[in-house]
């Protein structure tokens, strides 16, 4: 009870003018309020839109550095030539549930079907009412620029088979309903292990590595460990800092989110509910916890070698 | 009695000024030195958000910690001259690169802490919240342009 009530207080003391207005009372009558609120949760923003170069929203062309190459995000406006304005529904759900454009082509995995394909019908035909009122944005789509072991799409295919379950996420009965939301949004929605989960040579997800963090992250940054483990992951924080970091950004040590996580914070996690957050914060701390350190391994860098 | 002392402080004048000419510091010292400031800026602001959110009764001590931060983030630019961006630091190259937006977004942190300090200066109580919040979004907006995160 007093935790609760201290947590009240917190996050009373913490929202203010905060935007989280109109997603935190989407009714669920109304498909694109409710889409909003998918759209938020998912981060759709943050990858189809190139804000580092003041691209319009939705309009892609976001430059995604992987080990495979350059891959740039494509237009998700309604415009009918250049984005997905003549797409149905049903080319919307394909291409989340089976990563398929309507032509029937394989996407690579950078856009996270993996993590689409588990949301519900539900939230996918509310999130293709939310995209399809959006501004249509003429821009063309930029070709990727991958190396050449990835540049056959038609291999995505095998890689699918490989490393690809589509499917709506399957609550877990012996589990609380606040953890099962939390999984929901943590691995269908906001799909954090496609950045925070080390892939294998080939881009898989590896197995026993759930959330253990990669030296090998998208725009060549160092994703943390989120697994409760003392030592290399966030072990140390209460469920409470959490959630307060997926709103505020501020960790328990009073450092600030930065690079994609604040992008990710930003302009999705902090529009969601508080106890959507708190869910999200309640299942990843469940979650076994793995010892892997990210750090990079101090390299020695004189100003000389450079010159 | 006098004169020693005066003699003390012509010797110790003209040794820092020597000292002051040759001065260059290494950049990984600049770096650390920065790296340490900015820790010290964080645990301020941890400490006083455990306050300000009622987690925490030390009321007393919020001042402290306010006038800190407004301190600290007076001028944030100083700690990032020119020639300490090789090494260990997160800093990306925009920081010197697009210097004036830098500078811009240093100039708010130092008034977003400018305000909490005043604000908990004046007891105004109903608006530490606000306040705080402010600062925090802007370390987390100059964090999203200009830090790597990499490690």
């Amino acid at each position: 009870m007093l935790f609760a009530h201290k947590r009240f207080v917190l996050l009373a003391g913490l929202l203010f003018a905060a935007p989280l207005a109109a997603a935190a009372d989407a009714s669920p009558t109304d498909p694109v309020r409710q889409g909003e609120y998918v759209y938020r949760a998912a981060g759709c923003y943050g990858c189809h839109t190139d804000e580092k170069h003041a691209g319009k929203p939705l309009a892609g062309g976001h430059a995604l550095a992987t080990p495979f190459g350059t891959f740039y995000t494509p237009n998700i406006t309604p415009d009918p030539e250049t984005g997905i304005g003549r797409w149905s529904e049903q080319d919307f759900l394909r291409a989340l549930r089976e990563g398929l454009s309507p032509a029937g082509d394989h996407y690579y995995p950078s856009f996270p079907y993996p993590s689409y394909t588990k949301l519900t019908d539900d939230d996918l035909r509310a999130l293709w009412a939310y995209i399809k009122v959006q501004p249509a944005v003429k821009q063309t789509n930029r070709k990727h620029d991958l190396k050449w072991f990835a540049r056959a799409r038609s291999l995505v295919g095998s890689w699918k088979s490989l490393y690809f379950t589509p499917g709506a996420y399957v609550p877990d009965a012996k589990k609380s309903a606040a953890w099962n939301r939390g999984a929901y949004l943590a691995e269908a929605a906001a799909h954090c292990g496609e950045c925070h989960t080390p892939r294998s040579a080939l881009g898989g997800i590896k197995n026993g590595m759930h959330y253990a963090g990669t030296r090998d992250g998208p725009e060549n940054s160092v994703v943390p460990n989120i697994t409760p483990d003392r030592k290399t992951g966030i072990g140390r924080w209460r469920a409470s800092e959490l959630a307060e970091y997926l709103e505020t950004g501020m960790t328990p040590d009073g450092d600030s989110a930065g690079d994609l996580m604040a992008e990710v914070i930003d302009n999705g996690l902090k529009y969601l509910r508080k106890e959507d957050r708190a869910a999200i914060a309640e299942y990843v701390l469940s979650l076994p916890p793995v010892e892997h350190s990210v750090r990079k391994a101090k390299k020695p860098v004189k100003k000389e070698e450079f010159e | 009695m006098k004169h020693p002392r005066i003699c003390q402080r012509i010797l110790l004048a003209s040794v820092c000024l020597v000292a002051g000419a040759a001065f260059a510091a290494e950049p990984e010292d600049i770096i650390k030195y920065r790296q340490n400031v900015m820790k010290a800026n964080g645990a301020h602001m941890a400490a006083a958000g455990a306050i300000i959110n009622g987690k925490v009764d030390f009321k007393g001590q919020l001042g402290d910690h306010a006038k800190a931060l407004q301190v600290i983030n007076k001028d944030i630019n100083s700690l990032f001259p020119k020639d300490s961006d090789f090494g260990e630091t997160k800093a990306l190259d925009a920081v010197w690169k697009h210097s004036a937006d830098f500078q811009k977004r240093a100039r708010d942190s130092a008034q977003k802490a400018d305000a909490l300090a005043r604000t908990v200066a004046a007891g105004d109580s109903k608006n530490y919240g606000a306040r705080f919040k402010e600062l925090s979004d802007s370390c987390k907006a100059c964090h999203k342009d200009f830090r790597k995160e990499e490690q």
